[in-house]
């Protein structure tokens, strides 16, 4: 199911357009960008060609297999569309125009038309009012944004599910500055046909895919969702952002996407049982998600801080230990041949205490010493790693150290503050799977969903 | 859990009224105050006092809020005079006498519909807490033992676990089994049950008290 919409032969676009202000236009424009390299068939029965792509007069013109069609007219006109796409058993379309069921009784009488249209033939539909979808493995993008308002993120390991297209858009674009990656974006519209329950059973056993993760303003079959966001959740981490958390936000959710609200106790209590993560902004969203895609969950609460900076290591262990501002957990008690060890590898001033300072003198291979150390202590369970790029020591040597140190099985997250080589270092930390994370607060609550995500695993194996 | 089968059948066809609904609860082995239903006080109650009145009526939600309960009532004389003013009150009701349970800490258990999600359990700390501080906390329908684990945990009841927090304690596999209850419940009567609220429910150690159950029907 699902591979010839996730890597098609073949994609034709119904409503393409010459003009650069149109949609039409702007989705023929990604393709290209994004290297698609198979066949486009643009459908517009004006235009002779489009970016020096030959147009075609109708679908059925076309006389070649369609693996996927793009359907981007006005609302009322999509339906005949569709209607040729099941004639010519064309297995998948993604339908991108507004004005059904979201804007009253007469868009939701076209959406029945057009569910029984696809009903029992092997036509499945995305959307409709969806800005498209994005699959950088295959080069697929179908996106209705002008392509050089936003950049697309890399193949990666997170499969993205928005039911907003515009905060999936905005989201990829943010993410891409420091080079994290996605295996899929999806943006499911109003889902007459798709719905989320059934791409969380397809990510689930999608290889490029190591967690999920999905904004969500509403759920229908809520039983079905989730027995199924319990199942995957237990082989593929999920994150989900869920608005409407108040009766004022609920009413804006409703209004967006015209589904009665759920009250938010009980969708928090349905995360937990489910052991699902929960974030509370786009940024968590997708921090949480990294996490939980690059690492192996741990158990036990005790952490170890590695800085050259004494106030972040301060504020991390604020941060570590407090249960209100802070995750509540527990900085770990070194042990007292640990101590001894990291004496001998810092400088006489610095701190073999937990938080391990290596002060101003800190180098690349201070911290390969003092990582090899806390490995081996029983009394540490989670290691975070600040990669500050403050002291003259630092440099882009400590990716490949963390990344040789990463691989021997203790979770390491990396903190970075500053933006000069600091971004620099995010970006390689990212390329080498290493949750890095530009501040302290994102750092150690990153690193509590992993631990909460081993905790909730335990005994509830796969 | 044939019993629990039947019972639920009886819910589904009878009116649920408290003293109804408390019988059901007892039959499934849970533990509710004793008590006796009546229209007119009897000559002879064999309760031991101080007990409750309250008025017994399915069309009465809250009967707190209008003057339908009586706590503390020591003896004889004082439940004769208590009951000619309810009876004066509510003439067409019925009444509940019952044995009061007193110390230990006030919870909250009850069954919720949702349209997309159907029954769910909720549990927190009663009184105050649960109105000011939203000391509550909801899991889908079944739960499973760590459900129920996790949900205590989550709001003050777990402070209370263990070794008990100021002279107060909660047995905590007494609490779970009595959650397990509840989403039993939940589960079999899903097609007809639109809430059902315990509150409070009164533990003191190993006892769980369901002083006061009410249910909703869809």
């Amino acid at each position: 199911m699902f591979e010839n919409l996730f890597d098609p032969e073949s994609i034709a676009i119904v409503g393409a357009s010459q003009n650069p202000s149109k949609i039409g236009f702007a989705i023929i424009k990604n393709l290209v960008e994004s290297g698609y390299n198979k066949q486009i068939y643009p459908v517009n029965n004006n235009a002779e060609e489009i970016l020096g792509i030959h147009c075609f007069r109708s679908l059925s013109e076309i006389g070649e297999k369609i693996d996927l069609c793009v359907v981007a007219l006005p609302a009322s006109s999509s339906i005949e569309t569709v209607r040729e796409c099941v004639n010519l058993k064309i297995p998948y379309i993604v339908l991108i125009p507004g004005g059904f069921s979201e804007t009253g009784e007469s868009g939701r009488g076209m959406e029945e038309e057009i569910s029984k249209i696809i009903h029992e033939t092997g036509t499945r539909i995305i959307g409709p009012n969806t800005v498209g979808v994005y699959f950088p493995y295959s080069r697929v993008n179908t996106a209705l944004t002008p392509p050089d308002r936003i950049s697309f993120p890399v193949p990666g390991e997170i499969a993205f599910i928005s039911q907003s297209g515009a905060l999936g858009l905005l989201t990829m674009d943010s993410i891409s500055e420091y080079g994290v990656g996605i295996s899929a974006f999806m943006n499911l519209g109003n889902r007459i046909d798709v719905n989320e329950i059934e791409m969380l059973d397809y990510f689930k056993s999608d290889l490029k895919t190591r967690s999920i993760a999905m904004y969500i303003e509403s759920v229908e079959n809520g039983g079905e969702f989730y027995n199924m966001i319990r199942e995957v959740n237990r082989i593929k981490p999920v994150v989900v952002l869920k608005s409407g958390r108040t009766n004022a936000s609920a009413k804006a959710a409703s209004l967006h996407t015209g589904a009665m609200a759920t009250d938010d106790r009980i969708f928090d209590g349905m995360l937990k049982q489910a052991g699902v993560t929960r974030a509370y902004n786009e940024v968590e969203l997708l921090d949480y998600s990294r996490i939980l895609a690059h690492s192996s969950p741990f158990k036990g609460k005790n952490i170890a801080v590695i800085t050259t900076a004494g106030g972040v290591g301060v504020i991390t262990t604020d941060y570590i230990s407090a249960s209100e501002n802070g995750i509540g957990l527990n900085m770990a008690v070194l042990s007292e041949n640990s101590r001894e060890l990291i004496k001998k590898s810092i400088i006489s001033f610095g701190s073999s205490e937990n938080p391990i300072d290596l002060t101003a003198d800190g180098s690349v291979s201070a911290y390969d010493s003092v990582l090899s150390i806390l490995e081996e202590d029983m009394n540490v369970d989670a290691i975070i790693a600040y990669a500050l790029p403050q002291t003259p020591k630092m440099n882009m040597g400590i990716t490949d150290v963390i990344s040789k140190h990463m691989e021997r099985g203790k979770p390491i997250v990396v903190g970075v503050i500053g933006s000069k080589l600091g971004r620099e270092l995010l970006i390689e930390f990212e390329k080498r799977k290493i949750p890095a994370y530009p501040s302290i607060e994102r750092t150690v609550r990153s690193l509590k969903v992993l631990y909460e995500y081993g905790k909730y695993m335990e005994g509830r194996e796969a | 859990m044939k019993v629990m089968e039947e019972t639920i059948e009886e819910l589904r066809k009878n009116p649920a009224t408290e003293h109804a609904l408390k019988n059901i609860l007892r039959r499934i082995g849970l533990t509710v105050p004793e008590g006796i239903e009546c229209k007119n006080l009897p000559d002879n109650i064999d309760l031991r006092y101080p007990v409750v009145l309250k008025v017994s009526d399915e069309k009465i939600l809250h009967k707190t809020d209008i003057g339908g309960v009586k706590t503390g009532i020591r003896n004889r004389e004082e439940l004769q005079s208590e009951f000619k003013k309810m009876k004066d009150k509510f003439p067409e009701s019925s009444f509940l006498i019952e044995e009061m349970i007193e110390g230990g800490i006030e919870i909250i258990v009850g069954l919720i519909k949702d349209k997309s999600f159907g029954l769910s359990i909720m549990v927190g700390m009663g009184g105050i807490n649960t109105e000011i501080y939203g000391d509550v906390t909801f899991r889908l329908i079944p739960i499973e033992p760590r459900d129920a684990e996790e949900m205590i945990d989550e709001v003050s009841i777990g402070k209370f676990t263990g070794s008990g927090f100021r002279g107060k304690y909660v047995d905590r596999d007494n609490l779970v089994n009595f959650l397990m209850k509840i989403s039993e419940i939940g589960s079999l009567s899903d097609d007809f049950l639109e809430q059902l609220d315990l509150n409070p429910v009164k533990i003191n150690g190993k006892d769980i008290y369901v002083l006061d159950a009410k249910l909703i029907k869809t």
